[in-house]
């Protein structure tokens, strides 16, 4: 048996023990381990890989952001931030038709800067929205969808844990993959705004009305929301300008949120325990998966099964698109059964040597001179003024500057292997956020996605396909989302300079 | 017994949150630190105040040397910490989809099969731990910045680890037990966080 066909069969045995349920950590490990085995013959090989690198994994500094951004999010609830997100997001836009419901995505959406995970997200708004929308009479099903969705934004507004990892996997900048989530989330935010004004008007018994609040209140409501302003733009501002990397970005959320929560005596000894408690089950979660995956991965690699896979890809003749395509339904489809995190770690390994090699030319030469150029005379450095003139003349029509006029004018960082790599990042970036979105939209699709379960599980008497009749919608509404961001990828990438 | 591990489970926790929490307050007063230092060393405050500036920094003010290393040295500890009550909530992610549909006898036996295999992979990782400290014990390999023994940290998590490996096998004792017995022994499985 050659190495890649031990490869390849590694993987629907992989798929077989996850689906007899055995903990996706646990199975990637076992995996690993085994296949290792079969490929070396070397049994002490695979223990001996143990000695040290279940210890380098559990102390990685990137990876220390997971459980600091965990702890941020409870602090962040204890300091009663989710209460306040909607209070205020529903003094404006409650008596809307609908606006309950709006207000519960846009608290969602706020909650979302601040805590990284889509199911915490989901499981503390409803906590605080869902007896409001059932006491404006909103009906369950539309109640439990809505806020099942809106959780979905928790981990595509920046922090994200997901993106976390997806940025160590691809060796990517982290605060750039959180500034390109950035106009996504904001997109899912407003596309499920519109998609629960479709609905009302389809549905006009499932929404109640709410008086409309006076402005003085609104402002009051605005007033006490500031604490997650604050520390929204203290940590992804502070990463973004790089005052501080996202570890030592999350460890200021941590104690911000932290010291807001104990002012406002939400934080006990008891509730403290508490949030250790819950962070420890998630962390451990999540770090045995990283762990497996490692594992898993350092096998696949030793077959060299992502580098044939990618090879294949390229020769086989397919677009770049029908690729991209093709991979999203796969996200889709298996996001439906497992969680986001495991899913990227599973199969980032594979999918991105393939992605890597997709010609997209996000990025054309003739930008990448443009922008070097405008960095040049922003700088102040000297450019002849003829010179400076014609090139500016030859970047406008679309056309290349020569190797004598970037010669001339010592424009830097615009050969071919520069153009190479911004075209790579661009396309991991934007290739991240499109996985992310879909591996999202799979956990809010009926039968199986696991948020429904969740949400619906807090609102014992609503039936479960009440709640799948209305998620349809928005599952819809992130259908149209994907596509637009497929077809434009400028709308991922806009904020980040070429 | 369940109230023992219990107990151990959460008292691991407990630490490891704590311990969360000093390298949280550790960070954070190193970039304050760094930021202090920054302005200090700022054009405008050295030319404007230049005693002030040179006092405040000949007290050291700036970064905490080496932080990044105390990062990861706890945080390994941290996590093999959480280890025990993960363990014993069953809290790792898994899909039940599939299963769901079993017989309940096929699923206790399939649950009992999977708790025995984490067991021995939970002790075969601390008994590696174990030999990865012995062996950086010997080498006397130390950090770059800090230089403290590289042995020290894997000594911390091994305590945890072994914690993590008591919890595990009970665990998997009990399935046993339950699964021959028929009664339940543990409590009926917590909402799988996923």
């Amino acid at each position: 048996m050659s190495d890649i066909t031990i490869g390849l069969l590694s993987f629907p045995a992989l798929l077989v023990l996850i689906f007899l349920r055995v903990p996706i950590g646990l199975a990637m490990f076992l995996g690993g381990l085994v296949g290792l085995f079969v490929l070396t013959g070397d049994s002490t090989l695979a223990f001996a890989r143990l000695k040290s690198e279940t210890f380098t994994t559990f102390s990685s500094y990137s990876l220390s952001i997971i459980p600091m951004f965990l702890l941020m999010g409870h602090f962040a609830t204890l300091g009663g931030m989710s209460q306040a997100l909607f209070k205020a997001a529903e003094s404006f836009l409650g008596h809307r038709k609908g606006g309950v419901a709006m207000a519960a995505v846009g608290a969602c959406a706020g909650f979302g800067a601040i805590c990284g995970s889509s199911l915490a997200t989901a499981a503390t708004m409803s906590r605080v929205a869902l007896p409001e929308l059932r006491r404006y009479g909103y009906s369950g099903g539309f109640s439990t969808a809505t806020l099942a969705a809106g959780g979905t934004l928790g981990i595509l507004i920046p922090p994200s844990i997901v993106l976390v990892i997806y940025a160590i996997l691809t060796e990517q900048n982290i605060a750039k993959l959180f500034l390109a989530a950035f106009i996504p989330g904001i997109l899912a935010a407003i596309g499920y705004m519109i998609t629960i004004s479709i609905y009302v008007r389809i549905n006009p018994a499932s929404a109640g009305t709410r008086p409309r609040v006076p402005y003085s209140e609104r402002i009051k409501a605005l007033l006490a929301v500031w604490p997650v302003l604050l520390v929204f733009a203290a940590v992804v501002g502070g990463i973004y300008q790089g005052w501080f990397t996202p570890t030592e970005g999350a460890a200021v959320g941590a104690f911000g949120t932290g010291l807001i929560a104990f002012l406002g005596g939400g934080l006990t000894r008891a509730t403290l325990s508490e949030s250790f408690f819950v962070t420890a089950r998630s962390t451990a979660m999540i770090f045995f998966i990283v762990l497996g995956a490692a594992f898993y991965n350092g096998f696949l690699a030793l077959t060299q099964l992502p580098q044939e896979a990618a090879a294949w890809v390229g020769g086989s003749g397919l677009s770049p698109w029908t690729v991209l395509i093709i991979i999203l339904v796969f996200y889709l489809l298996l996001g439906c059964l497992m969680d986001s995190l495991s899913m990227i770690l599973l199969t980032i390994p594979i999918f991105w040597p393939i992605v890597q090699e997709l010609d997209f030319n996000l990025v054309s030469m003739v930008d990448l001179q443009s922008a070097r150029l405008a960095e040049m005379i922003e700088d102040g450095k000297e450019i002849p003024a003829a010179l400076l003139a014609e090139a500016q003349t030859m970047l406008a029509n679309g056309q290349e500057l020569t190797r004598e006029m970037t010669r001339e004018m010592k424009l830097r960082g615009v050969t071919e292997g520069a153009l190479n790599r911004v075209n790579i990042e661009r396309i991991a970036i934007w290739f991240g956020i499109l996985v992310l979105i879909v591996v999202e939209v799979g956990l809010i699709t009926p039968p199986v996605g696991m948020n429904l379960f969740v949400i619906n599980a807090m609102d014992r008497k609503t039936p479960m396909v009440e709640t799948y009749k209305a998620v349809l919608y928005f599952v819809g509404s992130d259908l149209v989302r994907v596509a637009l961001l497929v077809a434009f990828p400028l709308i991922t990438l806009i904020l980040l300079p070429i | 017994m369940y109230k023992f591990m219990d107990r151990l489970a959460r008292l691991f926790a407990i630490l490891g949150g704590i311990v969360l929490s000093i390298l949280i307050v550790q960070t954070c007063l190193s970039i304050i630190g760094r930021s202090i230092s920054t302005i200090l060393h700022s054009d405008l405050i050295e030319t404007t105040f230049p005693t002030v500036s040179q006092t405040l920094l000949s007290t050291g003010v700036g970064p905490i040397n080496g932080a990044f290393e105390l990062v990861e040295a706890g945080m390994a500890f941290v996590i093999f910490a959480f280890l025990p009550l993960c363990q014993l909530a069953g809290a790792h992610a898994s899909v039940d989809i599939f299963t769901s549909k079993l017989p309940n006898k096929a699923n206790a036996i399939l649950r009992t099969l999977i708790e025995i295999v984490f067991a021995f992979v939970i002790v075969v990782i601390a008994w590696e731990l174990s030999q990865g400290m012995l062996s950086k014990q010997r080498t006397g390999q130390t950090t770059f910045i800090l230089e403290f023994p590289v042995w020290w940290p894997y000594a911390l998590s091994l305590v945890a680890a072994v914690a993590s490996a008591i919890v595990a096998v009970y665990v998997a004792m009990m399935r046993v037990l339950e699964l021959v017995s028929g009664r339940q022994i543990l409590p009926a499985e917590l909402e799988a966080e996923h």
